[in-house]
């Protein structure tokens, strides 16, 4: 017998989970379901989980300031519900953007100022007292350690940072999918685990429900693509609505290394998250007291573009392609931010993670209803929407709720006031059919 | 008419039973199989040794007496009784002291030699070994006047194949040693590092503290184990987070990998999927390690490992 | 008379290993596959190379000895040197990261056992020599040969101490605590010049900073192509007749019964079929 539900969310990671949590909330009987073993062991169990405010667009940071909230009251956003696994933690360092030339700091500080949000002004000195390793010379443009200039002395120094005294990151990412997971089921929400979607069944362009590998059907007017890396090929199962999208999105391989601190430092209780476009790179502490290093894609560095399930078996191409660190990268993430933290010791053998970013055209995610009714999706979250997790959840609940109560929302777009910093977002700034948002930082930063 | 040798090991007076699966291989085929002793010893080693296919026994003394431990000396004897009694090809253990001594023989004699052995095949001086951590197995054949082979210890079977066999005493002449041994101390540390060890045991959420732990190290000892753990226990503060295993802590390449209570998230299992044999012992069936591993323990850890310490240290006396 | 602790410490404590002087140190490093990269055999029946490589770990412990050692004696001349292609500079550049002066890349031709191996870079280190001390980790991770140290030692007609956790050199005299089964551990003397085998536990690598990972990258590598060295011939080899990679799909067996019934199931396991129990 085919089983019937009001929505199936396929996907169950740090985005899917929030999306069936809320509409489990509003009365819906959902069911996630998940081609892994379990919550947030996809692409949310490498995510940095870095929560801060600095985006390039208003909305972007409105969404992100409106996140903290959530991870801030952790237990209360769950509804104190129990998981034997534990509660993920938020770990409050503080933020650091350095002003730099790789990163248009004043729009973002006219973004705060516009949404509110608390920062001050640090100078060289300033920094110099709090992040004594750091050394604040400016060395843009980024370069790869292959290019002869990469070691050149540097002739200037940076103008300082904009602290912001909220952010940081989550202890376990993974985690916290698991938890959101378990709030969601005390709701009535269902999850199912090694659950592959094969078909998404529809019919007179109104979606029916999937069909799972094993050949089990479930029916449901509402499907939420929530795919990660894998939201392309699952929009190509529902007739239409891949060619439906003006944004597309598409799988973009990461690596992210783990360096220790330098000695005498404890990076892991004293240092700060830091956003540093001067060298291409983003970290923050990591259990072991190290460095934690992302790559913010300077241009000097080679995009790989793969096909997720070739990435996870390590079937791609070359191996620059694949799964495993690779030591190219390594040296250039590790050296660049060595640049910044001299006394850094490097070790000769790569450590981090490797996976994808499911990457729109822009960066930006789509947030939205598409060409099939009852078919919607929360995609191309491009590396940086792990921290809007819970607002997305509930964004997209209001959404569907709306248009499957009549709304439509690609003449009259959604106008969604965030709860707790009162400020309303035009969801169609998240839409499929937009133009390619030039206001975007094209990177990781959003 | 061939000879093969056997390289005998002893420990604390008593005879390796990993020997006798040497003595297996070696005896298989027509030629005689001569077993050679160095370690100083009263018991009959002679008597277990040709029920495993052992022609006769050599006693290697200098000086009608045991040559004190020393690589070098015992290293030319060794050399000195395979060119007394013809031995083209010689067999030993892949343990610390064969490494060294057959090793030692092999670059003395510029002969071809495999170590650490899974299979051989003396009649095609063949022998297959494992490499790269156990990820690939290469068969090599050996080409020279002789071949040494160092098999890992109870990688072969020991097959019983009674001779009559006798026991013999050969004088070697040792001059002196560039190599003087000091002194040696028996092992007071039971610590095995993460990355070396051949068996890891790993305790995860399921231990519920790090007092817990202790069940892991007692499981460990007969083991000769490295203990690990799972982030959740590191992030839980219940051991050092030198003790994790996992995508931000080591990447282990053990033989044996068992996981206690550990639910087998992505990052924990891309540390240890390289791990040759995983068992995994959990109370929940559908936990992820339950379908990632070779053998699926379901049920209580506080069971079934102080039970198998039990049965371990009843194998190891 | 001693002007000051310093003073005491130059000429009582340092002294007697400072009539050392002028060490050649040379280090043999390998460049092999990263412990988490993916081995695949091609049609070759060669690995594919297409992964990442790092210098083996074990070799990290003799740079660091190495170099640890010219710091005590103040004048050391410590060279890596290393067989195989040109990626293998990469290792090279690593262990001058870490303080080696120089490095030879010998080019291997063919694929090399253990006694080839030995045999070129025993005849670089004669050639470049003569040593006074040849560090090396106590094994490699990719192949396992397990031999090429002590292969070196009888080419270079020199002693040689493996799984080496303590070293010292105390009045022109190897000092050094090997590790053996189960903990025990034997104190060896060793002559000079000597093979020292690295352990894991010998030392905790000093990783380089970015300024000596720059400063690497001027120090200078001799590259000579194994042909062209004097490597001593052998009518021994180990030809390597097959290559495959052992299975990757994992199907899971239940172990069920009394806990007394899994434990016996789970010795057997160990005993016979992982092999791990002496």
């Amino acid at each position: 017998m085919t089983k019937k539900y009001d929505a199936i969310i396929i996907g169950a990671g740090v985005i899917g989970c929030p999306i069936g949590y809320e509409l489990a909330k509003m009365g819906y009987k959902t069911l996630n379901v998940d081609k892994l073993s379990d919550a947030g062991e996809g692409s949310t169990a490498a995510s940095c989980a870095i929560v801060r405010a600095h985006y390039s667009t208003v909305d972007g940071v409105a969404m992100a300031y409106e996140g903290f909230k959530y991870w801030l009251e952790w237990e209360n956003y769950l509804g104190n519900v129990q998981d034997e696994k534990g509660l993920a933690k938020y770990m409050n360092t503080g933020s650091l953007l350095i002003k730099s030339q790789g990163h248009d700091w004043q729009k973002v500080k006219n973004n705060y100022d516009v949404v509110g949000v608390q920062y001050e002004e640090w100078d060289v000195a300033k920094i110099k007292e709090m992040v004594p390793v750091y050394d604040m010379h400016e060395f843009w443009p980024v370069k790869r350690p292959e290019d002869p200039d990469f070691f050149k002395e540097p002739e200037r120094m940076l103008e300082g940072a904009l602290f912001c005294p909220e952010g940081g990151y989550m202890s376990d990412p993974a985690l916290s999918a698991h938890n959101i997971m378990r709030a969601a089921e005390a709701r009535g929400a269902e999850f199912i685990f090694q659950a592959e979607v094969a078909a998404v069944r529809s019919e007179n362009n109104r979606v029916l429900g999937i069909t799972l590998k094993d050949g089990t059907q479930i029916d449901a007017p509402v499907v939420v693509n929530v795919g990660g890396p894998h939201s392309h090929k699952i929009n190509q199962m529902a007739e239409g609505v891949y060619e439906g999208c003006n944004i597309k999105t598409k799988a973009l391989r990461h690596e992210v290394m783990h360096c220790p601190s330098p000695e005498g430092y404890d990076y892991l209780n004293d240092g700060y998250h830091t956003s540093d476009g001067d060298i291409g790179c983003y970290y923050r502490p990591e259990a072991g007291n190290m460095f934690l290093i992302g790559s913010e894609d300077p241009d000097c560095d080679p995009q790989e573009w793969v096909d997720p399930d070739l990435f996870y078996a390590g079937k791609e191409s070359s191996y620059r392609r694949n799964n495993q660190l690779t030591a190219e990268q390594w040296q250039a993430q590790t050296y660049r931010c060595a640049r910044r933290v001299p006394d850094m010791a490097i070790p000769n053998q790569p450590r981090g993670v490797c996976d994808l970013y499911d990457c729109s055209d822009d960066w930006i995610p789509i947030y939205d209803k598409s060409s099939m009714q009852g078919f919607y999706m929360a995609i191309g979250s491009s590396g940086n929407q792990y921290k809007n997790a819970p607002v997305a959840g509930a964004m997209m609940a209001e959404l569907i709720d709306k248009c499957e109560k009549g709304l439509d929302h690609d003449k009259e777009p959604l106008q969604y006031t965030l709860p707790h910093i009162g400020r309303q977002i035009d969801v169609g700034f998240f839409s499929r059919n937009r133009e390619i948002n030039y206001n975007s930082s094209f990177s990781v930063n959003g | 008419m061939d000879k093969t040798g056997v390289l005998i090991e002893m420990r604390d007076g008593k005879l390796k039973p990993s020997n006798l699966a040497v003595c297996s291989a070696a005896s298989r085929g027509d030629g005689e199989c001569i077993a050679l002793l160095l370690d100083d010893n009263e018991s009959a080693v002679g008597a277990t040794l040709q029920d495993y296919g052992v022609d006769s026994v050599v006693k290697i003394e200098a000086d009608d007496r045991a040559i004190p431990w020393n690589p070098e000396a015992w290293t030319a004897a060794i050399m000195q009784a395979m060119a007394h009694y013809g031995i083209a090809t010689l067999l030993g253990l892949a343990s610390v002291k064969g490494k060294i001594l057959l090793a030692g023989v092999a670059a003395a004699l510029d002969a071809p030699l495999v170590m650490d052995c899974t299979a051989v095949d003396l009649d095609r001086h063949a022998a297959v070994k494992p490499q790269f951590s156990g990820k690939a197995l290469a068969e090599f054949v050996t080409h020279g006047e002789r071949h040494i082979y160092g098999l890992r210890p109870n990688a072969l079977p020991a097959v019983k194949a009674p001779r009559q066999s006798r026991v013999e005493t050969f004088q070697a002449t040792i001059g002196s040693s560039r190599t003087t041994v000091l002194n040696v101390r028996k092992g007071a540390s039971d610590r095995v590092d993460l990355t070396e060890a051949n068996v890891i045991i790993s305790g995860g959420r399921g231990m519920a503290n790090g007092d817990n732990f202790g069940i892991l190290h007692e499981c460990a000892r007969p083991l000769s184990a490295a203990v690990g753990a799972s982030r959740v226990a590191v992030d839980a503060g219940w051991v050092s987070h030198t003790m994790q295993v996992g995508q931000t802590g080591k990447t282990v390449t053990p033989k044996v990998y068992i996981a206690c209570g550990i639910s087998g998230s992505v990052q924990h299992f891309a540390g240890m999927k390289t791990a040759g044999l995983i068992i995994a012992v959990n109370t929940d069936p559908q936990a992820a390690i339950m379908q990632k591993c070779d053998y699926a323990v379901c049920a209580d850890l506080f069971d079934i490992i102080p039970a198998l310490t039990r049965k371990l240290q009843k194998t190891a006396d | 008379m001693f002007s000051t602790f310093r003073d005491f410490v130059m000429k009582v404590v340092l002294k007697p290993t400072r009539q050392v002087m002028d060490l050649k140190i040379y280090v043999c490093v390998k460049h092999v596959p990263d412990t988490a990269a993916t081995i695949r055999v091609g049609t070759d029946g060669r690995i594919d190379e297409d992964i990442t490589f790092i210098m083996n770990p074990y070799d990290e412990n003799a740079v660091e000895e190495a170099v640890r050692l010219k710091k005590q004696v103040g004048e050391a001349d410590v060279v890596a040197v290393t067989l195989g292609n040109d990626t293998a500079e990469a290792t090279l550049r690593s262990a001058m990261a870490m303080g080696a002066d120089r490095a030879i890349l010998v080019r291997s031709a063919g694929r090399p056992d253990g006694i080839t191996t030995a045999g070129a870079l025993c005849a670089a280190i004669r050639r470049d020599g003569p040593a006074d001390l040849v560090f090396t980790g106590r094994e490699s991770i990719d192949a396992e040969g397990f031999q090429t140290m002590f292969r070196l030692g009888a080419c270079l007609d020199m002693p040689v101490a493996s799984n080496v956790v303590a070293f010292a050199l105390e009045k022109g005299m190897v000092r050094v605590t090997c590790e053996m089964e189960a903990g025990d551990r034997e104190d060896l003397e060793l002559p000079m010049p000597c093979v020292v085998g690295a352990g894991k536990d010998l030392n905790q690598p000093a990783y380089p900073k970015l300024p000596d990972i720059l400063r690497a990258r001027k120090k200078p590598v001799t590259v000579v192509d194994q042909d062209q060295l004097q490597v001593p011939p052998s009518t021994s080899r180990v030809e390597m007749v097959r290559l495959e990679t052992t299975a990757e799909e994992r199907h899971p067996k239940p172990l069920e019964g009394s806990a007394d019934k899994i434990a016996d199931a789970i010795v057997r396991i160990l005993r016979d079929e992982a092999k791990v129990l002496e």
